[in-house]
């Protein structure tokens, strides 16, 4: 059951807020999508999943040192720069 | 003009590099406004390159896209170029790097017009989700392009460009091809690299191109396919001359017509045109077989759970902290993620955010994600029982043509469902190619999809042009 209280746990873990408006707009278009979604319980769950292919280590390119980006050149994108250092809140 | 065409006249200076990206960057000036293809024009670096490829080519030393003008989607980082993902969150993102691709395609010589809009992150099928305002059709603006690269798609039908690139998540090369009626083809995963393509769905994702022909695309997927150190997921089977099987002949092919890509929720109009398709390839000496995915019926619920999974993870990275949009004012760092999330993020996104946490979260995990995981793996393996018995597949490439703006897109439910034709192929990770094949009774256009085995895309380019070549195409008329 997909309810208003699901929403607000699920706006926590994906760090997002709602208005109170919008948790019940958002609850009824969650609850549509969901009943979409429980088609794939249909299945058998003996079956195996999928696994990514794995990593082939060999054909990784080599663990060296390369030229890293310019510091300045990637503070330039964000709104708060101390020090040439990203900037937030007190956090301690 | 076809790539070949123009490449033709600027090797014999028939044709200046400056002079076409002038005529292509008047065009976007002068009807763009109506269609909203393009969030950035790049006039200044277009001539710049433009230039660079005249001298190339004076100097004989020109690459294989010397002067070709193309546009690029706004999910692709262009170094110094803005590139938003159509987002308010990235509204004034300048990467400071450039994509693989875009490394390949300046190397050779292409001139990138511009940046193209989208949905949002990629996410929705009409390109009506942008920040930026949507995207109107070519052939009829109170209709959607399709989507997400539905800038792509009417840049290339409006003749804005010779070619685009564009990015295929669960359709979103080809499904706008087919709504805008041009030839848009997605490599099979691990073709192109991704490095650079910000991410959707990270085991979906796939740059691919959009162009006037299945010749044209294959031209432009020569210069960008290929293994990259810098995305352990490119393969070194993606083996470059992908227009090979133009004109080598198609008799003798083997074509499965899997029954339930013709059911329920797909219209006449489309079943009829994407028949007669096949019928044509009968009388060139193809045969038809028929085959069938049991699985479909749960591509759509699978897909969206993996590619929601995926986004909701890609997606933690913004916070307004690094880059992009950043609220005004926040007391603590959480609030000031939490802020800059609500307000940067569009309601399509956040759905997706939300649904992604729900399939991941416990106590869920196992009845969604897993679930869909094992329908993945049933998938493959279908789409590798109907490749023992033909060498293509024929599909229709959406359930319907072109709808009217606002019809449909705020329905998530009814979007979602009509992704039911191409999400299968990302699911399997194959090569596809959408094509128009006929014409609704609005004239809108209709699309057919050819699906081949992994990194058999010149096959399935060859039996694309085979048909390209005896349909007659309408134009857009403007």
């Amino acid at each position: 059951m997909f309810d208003v209280e699901m929403t607000k746990h699920l706006a926590e873990l994906s760090k997002l807020t709602f208005t109170e408006e919008e948790l019940k707009k958002v609850t009824a278009e969650m609850t549509d999508i969901i009943a979409l979604m429980d088609r794939v319980k249909e299945i058998d769950p003996a079956l195996e999943t999928y696994a990514l292919p794995a990593v082939r280590y060999d054909e990784l390119r080599r663990d060296t040192a390369r030229e890293s980006l310019d510091t300045d050149k990637i503070v330039k994108n964000a709104k708060a720069v101390k020090d040439n250092a990203f900037a937030v809140p007190k956090v301690v | 003009m076809a790539i070949k065409e123009l490449k033709q006249q600027l090797l014999t200076k028939k044709l200046g590099a400056a002079e076409l990206c002038k005529s292509y960057l008047d065009k976007i000036e002068k009807a763009d406004g109506e269609i909203n293809s393009f969030i950035t024009v790049c006039r200044e670096e277009a001539m710049a390159a433009a230039e660079a490829a005249q001298a190339a080519i004076d100097s004989g030393s020109a690459g294989a896209l010397a002067g070709i003008p193309l546009s690029i989607k706004d999910n692709i980082c262009t170094m110094g170029v803005k590139t938003t993902c159509a987002s308010k969150i990235l509204e004034d993102f300048v990467p400071v790097y450039n994509a693989t691709v875009m490394e390949k395609l300046n190397a050779a010589g292409a001139v990138m017009l511009g940046k193209t809009n989208m949905d949002e992150f990629a996410m929705g099928g009409s390109s009506q989700t942008s920040y930026f305002g949507g995207v109107h059709n070519p052939f009829d603006t109170s209709c959607v392009t399709g989507g997400s690269s539905g800038g792509a798609a009417a840049s290339v039908a409006a003749g804005f460009c010779a070619a685009a690139l564009g990015s295929d998540t669960g359709g979103s090369v080809r499904q706008p091809a087919a709504f805008c009626g041009v030839t848009g083809l997605k490599p099979t995963y691990g073709a192109v690299s991704r490095y650079g393509l910000i991410a959707c769905a990270s085991s979906l994702d796939q740059i691919g191109v959009l162009g006037d022909s299945a010749e044209d695309t294959a031209i432009v997927l020569d210069v960008i396919a290929g293994a990259d150190e810098n995305d352990g997921t490119t393969s070194q089977k993606a083996s470059g001359n992908y227009t090979s099987m133009i004109g080598a002949g198609i008799r003798g092919k083997k074509i499965g017509i899997p029954k339930e890509f013709f059911g329920e929720g797909i219209s006449d109009e489309v079943k009829e045109a994407v028949m007669k398709a096949a019928r044509f390839y009968e009388e060139e000496g193809c045969t038809l077989v028929d085959v069938s995915m049991p699985s479909l019926k749960y591509a759509v619920s699978a897909y969206y759970l993996i590619s929601s999974a995926e986004a909701a993870s890609n997606l933690s990275r913004y916070d307004g902290i690094k880059y992009g949009y950043r609220t005004d004012y926040a007391e603590s760092y959480q609030e000031l993620i939490k802020k800059t999330r609500s307000e940067g993020f569009g309601d399509e996104v956040k759905r997706r955010i939300l649904l992604g946490n729900y399939a991941l979260c416990s106590g869920y995990y196992d009845a969604y994600y897993n679930n869909a995981s094992r329908i993945r793996k049933k998938i493959i393996g279908e789409y590798a029982e109907i490749f023992e018995k033909c060498d293509v597949i024929l599909t229709p490439t959406a359930p319907t043509t072109a709808y009217k703006i606002g019809q449909q897109e705020n329905d998530p439910v009814k979007m979602y469902l009509a992704d039911i034709c191409t999400v299968t192929v990302n699911i399997a990770g194959l090569p596809a190619i959408s094509t128009p094949c006929g014409y609704d009774a609005a004239g809108m256009p209709i699309g057919m999809s050819l699906v081949g085995k992994a990194f058999c895309e010149s096959e399935i380019i060859g039996m694309c042009d085979a048909y390209e070549k005896a349909f007659k195409r309408q134009e857009v008329k403007r």
